[in-house]
């Protein structure tokens, strides 16, 4: 009898602890960072159509500082045509400007984790997934425009992505060679519109 | 009005209402801490995380990093938060379930069970949160939270609720009794 009471408490107190393990520790909302901020005002105001503004806030943003300090790992001139695109009251130019923008700082980031899974990390897995999530950020941002000019790349580097997180999830399974790979693939992808019109850097 | 059938509400022990009171009164200076040294705050937690970078996953790029930062500062403060508003509620919580503990409890023995049960549960479990907080910096939100868990929230939020179980059943039985 008393056993039988020590097991029904002890139950009782297991059943007790799952429902005080559901604490809640709050909701994160990813933000937006100041670049990603800046290229959504320039954007939508060249949607809208109200260039000055779009020219003025490219001007004044870190979307244009970070251009001009990224312009050696660019394509040349990228800034300038730009914002010349933007004066120019040219929505396709500016946002083709914009495109090339993102997919080379998302090609940037897939070679960095490519760089640094070679290393040889303690822990690969959660190096590549922060990569990813980061080269996913910036990507999805154009892939709109990606998908109207280069479908094929749109396709390609969805699939990639896909590719990517699967190998990434297979955790702890996941090798360095294999994400290594993923991330090499994404850049291979990311070229074909960089490449464009002599785009990229020789 | 009160009849002898119906016992007036008794008071919980002094020492329960003063643990309650201190919990208030903690939930209260951190609540005023936390908005009068924020940028502080921020300043130390980002401080710390950037000294462990091995801790928090930090890879060395900055559109990387960002991310992971902000995450963990946004839980550091969600943390200091939720220990204000668990402190505040707890500490009243604790007040008005010793209350009815002592007053609908007949035995000498489950009711020093139940008030001691409801008291270290409510003061206990706020403190997982300010605890979390604390270790976001050092252990990373993952790990922080596990510790909180296994020292505080589950230990202090199983004893309350298990103690509210009972003195729900209690309350039951005694309705069905009359």
């Amino acid at each position: 009898m008393t056993v039988t009471r020590a097991v029904l408490t002890l139950a009782m107190v297991a059943a007790m602890a799952m429902p005080a393990a559901a604490h809640h520790t709050g909701v994160y909302a990813p933000k937006d960072n100041a670049i990603t901020t800046n290229f959504r005002d320039v954007k939508f105001s060249v949607q809208a159509g109200k260039f000055d503004v779009a020219l003025r806030r490219f001007d004044e943003g870190p979307l244009r500082a970070e251009m001009r300090a990224r312009a050696e790992a660019l394509p040349p001139g990228l800034e300038s045509r730009t914002r010349a695109a933007l004066q120019a009251r040219d929505a396709a130019g500016a946002e083709q400007g914009l495109m090339v923008f993102f997919i080379a700082l998302a090609q940037d980031l897939a070679r960095q984790a490519d760089r640094q899974l070679a290393a040889g990390p303690a822990a690969p897995v959660p190096i590549a997934q922060r990569f990813l999530e980061a080269i996913w950020r910036y990507y999805n941002l154009v892939d709109f425009a990606v998908a109207q000019r280069h479908p094929a790349t749109s396709t390609a580097m969805r699939l990639a992505y896909d590719d990517a997180d699967s190998a990434v999830r297979a955790a702890p399974a996941a090798d360095a060679a294999r994400l290594r790979r993923t991330f090499q693939r994404i850049s291979e992808i990311l070229e074909a519109p960089l490449a464009v019109r002599g785009a990229r850097r020789p | 009005m009160t009849t002898a059938s119906e016992p007036a509400w008794r008071l919980p022990p002094r020492a329960v209402l003063l643990a309650a009171i201190l919990l208030l009164l903690a939930a209260e200076v951190g609540g005023a801490s936390m908005a009068r040294y924020k940028l502080e705050l921020g300043r130390w937690a980002r401080t710390e995380m950037l000294a462990r970078p091995a801790v928090h996953g930090l890879v060395g790029v900055r559109d990387v990093d960002e991310r992971i930062l902000d995450e963990a500062l946004f839980r550091f403060d969600a943390g200091l938060r939720l220990f204000h508003m668990h402190a505040e509620g707890m500490a009243l919580v604790v007040i008005a379930t010793t209350t009815v503990a002592v007053t609908l409890a007949q035995g000498a023995t489950t009711r020093r069970a139940l008030v001691l049960l409801l008291t270290v549960g409510g003061i206990g479990y706020p403190l997982g949160y300010l605890l979390w907080s604390v270790l976001i910096p050092v252990l990373g939100v993952e790990r922080g939270k596990t510790v909180a868990e296994w020292l505080l929230w589950l230990p202090f939020g199983a004893a309350t609720i298990a103690a509210l179980v009972w003195l729900s059943a209690l309350i039951a039985v005694r309705m069905i009794r009359r």
